[in-house]
């Protein structure tokens, strides 16, 4: 008997890195997944990997648009019948940089990928939770929500503001059966951050993508990057039934970064 | 993509994993009650050996046959009579596990409280060096001893319960904030000593749990807060969001996981267990 046996879940991302893992766990556990992503191709190649059968979908779309965070609620519910779990998991930076050299075009990207995605989906599946009475809403945040970096400045400011928002709302539903927590991984070399990484870096005024990944090594307790499988465990916890008296929480993932 | 935890060496040794906790080893001050208990038999159910404590052998015994009534647990929970408030306790019962058990993976430093609470005007020398010794010198002396088995097999779990109050603070419970604080504060010490050779060290912070010990010392505690028993549980209540105390399964859900392989990312922590109570 898996410990979501029978719940649906939705995640924005999931179609690789930390969204995927955490559908694998919960397909392990029994649940219904949807995973979305921009790329109908590599969405449904992501299904056919994850071997789910008809427990896993994929919802095409862009997280950063709230025709997305709102259409995967719908599908969900549409496809399996209900939301009982709801990983807004999406995000991250394209083109970071200073303060001082920062574009709007990246700011606004950054808050409605990291910000404005969590806000439309945690609306819309409250939406779907409330009447039932019964949900769990995670958000995959950041040390950086309680951190901060040269030049990342949109990326500290928009995880700041989803701890923000999670501990709102966790207090708005808290007597329902809707639990809303964060969870807070430090840096995992997914393939986004080896994508954007050197560009990252840079922007950081480090000398190379490597001495960005041994910064975050280096400041955790740790020494080493955190693992998918590790957030994947947090989150399987926290979605389970078990896990009805602990809301509000930035749950760490962090290798001993945090100071608080 | 799962199942490729860092297993410390256990699966080569074990075969086939089939609870998380398989082959490992566990020791729980106190434990034979309340949270502590809560743990011991959540471990037991993940695969482990358990040993729990406490100063009574009576309640020792009991506690013991009734975890042995699941007749699968046999000989995997073991109980040791020592005080956590004195270092030599705390010394054998890690001395025993290991004799029991062959080794020491996790250490749960669960034993606490404080008695004679009082506004710090009116404190006794004696109350706070009680606190400090049961939740602070405790999780001490059993953490340095156990550390000793931990770091040569690199590989260990310590966790901490501490409380809700080791991040916030209350009126007339100044001795256990202030105990809690600072296995708080020893907690994070002790994961960036050993974080890199595959120990891991973190603090459970629950919200008010109405366990025994809370229904035998709740009624003092609320009169050194100024209130009555019931005020006491509806004022942890109302700061949460749930509106509701927290129960002991929810701290033993959180260890479970702490204690896991998976858990190996997981260090330095003050996981608030609390119903959303703590502001961080």
């Amino acid at each position: 008997m898996g410990k979501l046996e029978g719940k649906v879940a939705a995640i924005t991302g999931g179609t690789r890195s930390i969204g995927r893992g955490v559908a694998e766990a919960f397909l392990a556990e029994g649940a219904s997944v949807v995973v979305n992503g921009r790329d109908p191709a590599k969405g449904q190649q992501a299904v056919d990997e994850m071997g789910g059968g008809d427990r896993v979908a994929f919802y095409a779309g862009d997280a950063a648009k709230q025709a997305t965070c709102e259409g995967i609620v719908d599908f969900a519910v549409e496809r399996f019948g209900k939301l009982d779990i709801i990983l807004l998991n999406s995000g991250g930076v394209l083109n970071t940089a200073p303060v001082s050299m920062m574009s709007d075009e990246e700011w606004q990207l950054e808050i409605d990928w990291n910000l404005n995605h969590v806000f439309w989906g945690m609306r819309r599946a409250l939406q779907h939770m409330l009447p039932r009475d019964a949900g769990r809403i995670l958000v995959t945040s950041s040390v950086e929500g309680k951190l901060a970096k040269p030049g990342l400045p949109g990326y500290n400011a928009t995880k700041h503001a989803v701890n923000g928002l999670v501990k709102s709302a966790s207090k708005e539903v808290g007597t329902t059966g809707i639990t809303v927590n964060c969870i807070l991984p430090g840096l995992i070399e997914t393939d986004i951050v080896r994508n954007t990484g050197p560009q990252s870096a840079e922007m950081m005024g480090l000398p190379s993508y490597d001495a960005m990944i041994d910064l975050f090594a280096q400041e955790s307790a740790i020494k080493k990057c955190n693992t998918v499988e590790q957030v994947a465990a947090v989150a399987v916890m926290l979605a389970s039934d078990a896990a009805r008296n602990i809301t509000g929480c930035m749950f760490p993932v962090d290798g001993g970064t945090m100071p608080y | 993509m799962l199942g490729h935890w860092d297993t410390g060496g256990l699966s080569d040794q074990w075969g086939l994993h089939m609870g998380e906790l398989d082959g490992r080893v566990a020791v729980i001050s106190g434990g034979t009650r309340g949270i502590g208990r809560a743990i011991g038999e959540a471990f037991l159910r993940d695969g482990a050996s358990v040993v729990i404590n406490g100063r009574s052998a009576e309640k020792g015994a009991r506690a013991i046959e009734e975890i042995r009534a699941d007749g699968s647990i046999g000989d995997r929970v073991h109980f040791v009579q020592g005080d956590s408030s004195v270092r030599e306790d705390c010394d054998r019962l890690i001395d025993e596990t290991v004799a029991t058990y062959g080794r020491i993976d996790i250490l749960v430093n669960n034993a606490g409280g404080s008695e004679n609470n009082a506004p710090v005007a009116e404190l006794t020398d004696e109350a706070m060096a009680g606190a400090l010794n049961l939740n602070l010198w405790s999780t001490f002396w059993c953490s340095r001893k156990a550390l000793g088995h931990m770091i040569p097999q690199q590989w260990g779990r310590i966790i901490n319960i501490s409380s809700l109050e080791g991040k916030v603070g209350k009126p007339g419970l100044a001795i256990y904030v202030t105990a809690k604080h600072a296995v708080n504060g020893l907690t994070k010490s002790m994961a960036h000593e050993v974080g890199s050779i595959g120990i891991t060290v973190n603090a459970l912070c629950p919200g008010a749990i109405e366990t025994d010990m809370m229904k035998e010392g709740g009624t003092k505690a609320a009169e050194s807060m100024g209130m009555t028993y019931e005020a006491l549980l509806t004022w942890f209540a109302q700061e949460s969001a749930i509106k509701r105390l927290n129960e002991v399964e929810d701290v033993a859900l959180v260890a479970s996981l702490l204690a896991s392989d998976a858990g190996a990312g997981i260090t330095g922590s003050l996981i608030s267990i609390d119903g959303g109570s703590a502001p961080y």
